[in-house]
């Protein structure tokens, strides 16, 4: 009982993470903060780890933590982040198709605008009923088909929920394109336009791209091991998009935090074309009390 | 929480660090117009219900009324509000909010919960965390033996596993027993009856035209 | 080989010499025939060269049309080379002992089609140098997996069915052919592993036969039906189907038995072996062809009908695009062309002659070719969600030169195997025995 009870400088924030499963490392946001630590070492912190578990650490030891400047290693990258279910919600009464997601999304994995991850789509359910934008990515589905049908394993569904794809491994048979009901795959029909970079491979990053295998959107799971959004949820405008762990109960889309049981009740949520069994993680929220009002071409898109 | 009509309060207390606090902010603030309040936090728990006290006093020990606090949660990504929208202190300088009966916690039901002062006219922004063991436990299904069709390939369902196999091995057995004849076949030696069948052959062949 | 070596080599009987004479004499017309086979193959393997240097983009293939006439053209392929099994299993359990001529025809074509299958699916990997990754981190769950051990099984089959009913007649020109070449000599030696008629020879190599005759069947079955699968374990309209196995499996019969028949008016013209394949076997195709056929309209109503009746989404479009969209001309000519008045005209007992049912026979192949491409690529064109904001290239699918040339080659490929093994061996089955250990040799009925 005494764990619970701590001293914890108040000015101070901590973020912890124990990426790769063994290196505790602490970033602190203040930034006199280290030396302050380092002179009292004797006094120690608890704090709690990203999988839930109290440590007690001598402040000497707090370190600003390294930020991985690329995701795992394709070995590590099948593993995912232990304790988390990561999820998406997608709020169509808010989007009007400013596309900064995509801009964002090509941006971090060197895409060209021809073959993006995420796409906006018109949707228009009927005729008689009011056309909405629709941003679509990957729905990293818990019951997915793509995996199902590789013969190699060159797709997999981490722990965490992530379908991932490991470009070293695909033999470019594009069955889990033609598997995948919602079309979230593309394939490097070419030599990939950027050029050779210089950075190992991970699949996390989907960079560097190789040419004749597949890819897709992957949740940005380089960013999710420091705690931070993806790129397509920070760059949205309009706040459309919340992610968040589905441990926690609790969504974000950067501004508001919710929970996730919450929102899905209260704007009636549902997940796009439930019937096929595919369970995805992303849900959508339907587009009404809609805050703009549908244009085909606004200043953002335009 | 094991006993839960036994009332068990908790105080955290909490240390301001105050003279270098906000090193850089000094300029544009002004030091003089800012004081810092000192929060305390206690935690209540009567079987269900949980609550989170703070009482808030200044640095002569005297209680502040009216103080905004903001009470959260912290989750992966971001701070989870809890409470009411707004939470204000009373005449006390006491503020009661309800810890969500149903928020889950770590693995053993831990949350951090952190609670600010935010953007005040009097006093210093101020951000206090406690950990305490309300949340749910969860435990994180890791889904890695499970055996399904999405899983890897050392998990393929033990039925599938077995159908395909059999299937091969029957059907490679068969193929194995053809070789192994033919084989035989090739080791026959010619003897005289060949010869016979192969004089035989040739009388027998009656040309239609 | 010029004419003297005809004149040369003596034969026993007329019989021998009619059977055996193309594989000794070269005529100019071959020459030509390979050489123009080797110009498609050429091609081919530029358009391939291509591909792999610049990657999967010189094909026509897009984001959404991922899977274009390589498949189809795999699918195809895989069909025809379901005829082995026909003849060599079906036939011949049903004793229908008129078919016995075209039997060795009939596994040359399923080899030649199995290989060539083989290779166009590699051709169609965008990473062709991992394909042994199928092996070392093969996953069982997957239909590509079935499919690769479905077809390397029927491969092993319908070489060991070729060889066996193929391995009396291979001592028989070990033992009579002297004016060949001595690569020949020593091809006949080692691949006639010391056949020599003997009796207890005769018993097992028949019992051999009968098992394969048994064994193939479900092999040819599922090789067809696992093929189905590829599509039919997806949620793409016209693939979403449960009828899918039986349907391909009575098309590739269909289209397998129109193959019989081009390759038997070609093979009969060009052997000159007119009285080996008489106009009675083609008659008795053109039935079975019909009987075929109609196997295979059943399973087309059943497959199209229950769609467009419920017109479901994406479904329902697929469905109108085939029927009065952009595919109709193609699909049209496929049902009519190529499934239904073959049916009628083959009813009719002009139309059973060698020529008329040539021309028949090769509008039904070239239907099962078209209807190949019509099960592939509308159906990606049609998913769920609407293509958007992708480029104009990506919503057609235009096949480009490089493509083309590696499926003409392909074909050409699968008629240099055929003719080759043609070549190599008699195409007619020369000894015949008859059922049983009985050790005396028959004469071929015909």
């Amino acid at each position: 009982m005494e764990n619970d009870t701590t001293k914890i400088p108040a000015r101070r924030k901590f973020l912890i993470d124990l990426s790769n499963g063994s290196v505790l490392a602490i970033y602190g946001l203040s930034y006199n903060s280290i030396s302050s630590c380092k002179q009292a070492s004797e006094e120690k912190t608890t704090l709690m780890t990203t999988d839930g578990k109290l440590v007690q650490v001598p402040n000497s030891e707090i370190e600003e933590m390294e930020h991985l400047s690329h995701g795992a290693s394709p070995k590590e990258a099948r593993k995912g982040i232990p304790g988390k279910k990561f999820v998406m919600v997608v709020d169509l009464a808010k989007c009007k198709n400013a596309k900064n997601c995509i801009e964002a999304c090509d941006k971090h994995h060197n895409l060209t605008p021809d073959r993006p991850y995420i796409k906006v789509l018109k949707m228009q359910d009927n005729e008689k009923s009011a056309p909405y934008w629709m941003p679509k990515k990957c729905f990293q589905c818990d019951n997915p088909p793509c995996v199902k049908v590789c013969p190699v394993g060159a797709t997999y569904k981490r722990t965490d929920g992530i379908v991932l794809v490991d470009n070293e491994r695909c033999i470019g048979c594009r069955f889990c394109m033609a598997a995948c009901p919602y079309s979230a795959r593309v394939f490097n029909w070419g030599a990939p336009p950027e050029g050779k970079l210089d950075i190992p491979y991970s699949p996390e990053t989907s960079l560097p791209s190789q040419i004749g295998t597949v890819a897709k959107c992957d949740f940005c799971p380089e960013m999710l091991r420091q705690n931070k959004l993806p790129h397509c949820v920070t760059s949205c405008p309009n706040g459309v998009i919340y992610f968040g762990d589905e441990i926690d109960d609790t969504v974000t889309n950067g501004e508001e935090t919710v929970r996730l049981s919450t929102l899905l009740k209260e704007k009636a949520g549902y997940r796009y074309m439930e019937e096929l069994g595919t369970k995805p993680r992303v849900y959508y929220l339907p587009p009404v009390d809609r805050l703009f009002p549908f244009e085909e071409t606004t200043q953002e898109n335009s | 929480m094991k006993s839960e009509t036994k009332l068990i309060s908790y105080f955290l207390e909490v240390i301001m660090a105050v003279t270098f606090i906000f090193g850089a902010n000094t300029i544009s603030y002004g030091q003089d117009d800012l004081q810092d309040a000192i929060v305390t936090l206690s935690f209540t728990e009567d079987g269900k219900t949980k609550i989170i006290q703070a009482k808030a006093t200044d640095q002569d020990g005297i209680p502040i009324e009216d103080l905004e606090l903001y009470f959260y949660v912290q989750r992966t990504f971001s701070l989870l509000p809890i409470g009411d929208f707004f939470n204000a202190t009373d005449e006390n300088g006491i503020v009661e909010i309800l810890f969500p009966e149903d928020l889950p916690g770590a693995a053993e039901g831990h949350v951090k919960i952190v609670v600010k002062i935010l953007e005040s006219d009097m006093y210093n922004d101020l951000t206090l965390e406690a950990i305490k063991n309300w949340g749910i436990p969860t435990q994180v299904d890791q889904f890695e033996e499970k055996r399904s069709l999405w899983a890897a390939a050392a998990n393929a369902p033990i039925t599938l596993v077995l159908s395909i196999s059999g299937m091969i091995l029957a059907i490679w057995f068969i193929i194995g027993y053809i070789i192994f004849i033919m084989y035989k076949i090739g080791k026959i030696k010619a003897d005289k009856d060949t010869q016979f069948i192969e004089e035989g052959y040739f009388k027998d062949i009656i040309e239609r035209s | 080989m010029s004419k003297s070596n005809i004149e040369l080599q003596k034969f026993r009987t007329k019989r021998g010499k009619r059977l055996l004479t193309h594989l000794i004499s070269t005529s100019l017309q071959y020459k030509l025939w390979i050489a123009f086979l080797l110009l498609l193959i050429v091609l081919g393997l530029i358009g391939y060269y291509r591909q792999l240097r610049y990657g999967l983009v010189v094909t026509a293939m897009r984001d959404y049309t991922s899977w274009g006439i390589y498949i189809s053209n795999f699918v195809f392929f895989v069909a025809i080379s379901l005829v082995g099994s026909l003849f060599s299993s079906i036939l011949k359990l049903n004793k229908n002992l008129w078919a016995r001529p075209l039997t060795r025809i009939s596994e040359i074509i399923a080899v030649a089609a199995i290989i060539c299958a083989a290779v166009i699916i590699i051709v169609d990997m965008g990473r062709p140098d991992r394909i042994f990754y199928v092996i070392t981190h093969l996953r069982i769950q997957s239909p590509i997996i079935w499919d690769v051990i479905i077809i390397s099984t029927y491969l092993v089959i319908s070489i060991l069915l070729l060889y066996i009913s193929l391995l009396p007649d291979i001592a028989l020109c070990r033992d009579r052919l002297t004016e060949i070449p001595k690569w020949k000599k020593t091809l006949y030696r080692i691949t006639a592993i010391n056949w020599h008629n003997h009796p207890k020879q005769i018993a097992m190599l028949q019992k051999v036969n009968k098992i394969l005759a048994i064994a193939i069947l479900p092999v040819a079955f599922a090789i067809h039906t696992v093929t189905s699968w590829l599509f039919a374990t997806t949620w793409r309209p016209g693939w979403d189907s449960t009828n899918l196995g039986p349907y391909f499996v009575s098309g590739a019969f269909m289209a397998g038995a129109a193959v019989i028949i081009v390759a038997m008016y070609f093979v009969r013209k060009h052997l000159k072996l007119s009285k080996y394949i008489t106009n009675i076997h083609f008659d008795k195709m053109g039935k079975l062809l019909v009987l075929l056929s109609l196997v295979y309209l059943y399973f087309n109503i059943n497959e199209y009908l229950g769609p467009a009746f419920k017109m479901v989404g994406v479904e329902g479009e697929h469905i109108t695009e085939l029927f009065v969209g952009n595919y109709a001309p193609m699909y049209w000519f496929v049902q009519l062309g190529g499934l239904i008045l073959p049916i009628i005209f083959l009813m009719f007992n002009r139309f059973r002659k060698p020529l008329p049912i040539l021309i028949i026979s090769i509008f039904v192949v070239l239907g099962a070719w078209f209807k190949r491409f019509l099960i592939v690529i509308p159906s990606l064109q049609h998913p769920y969600l609407p293509i958007q904001g992708v480029d104009e290239s990506y919503l057609h699918y235009n096949p480009t030169w490089e493509e083309w040339a590696i499926t003409i080659s392909s074909f050409a490929w699968l008629l240099l195997i055929i003719t080759v093994l043609i070549k190599l061996f008699p195409v007619i089955p020369i000894k015949k025995y008859k059922q049983g250990s009985e050790t005396i040799f028959k004469q071929n009925i015909f």
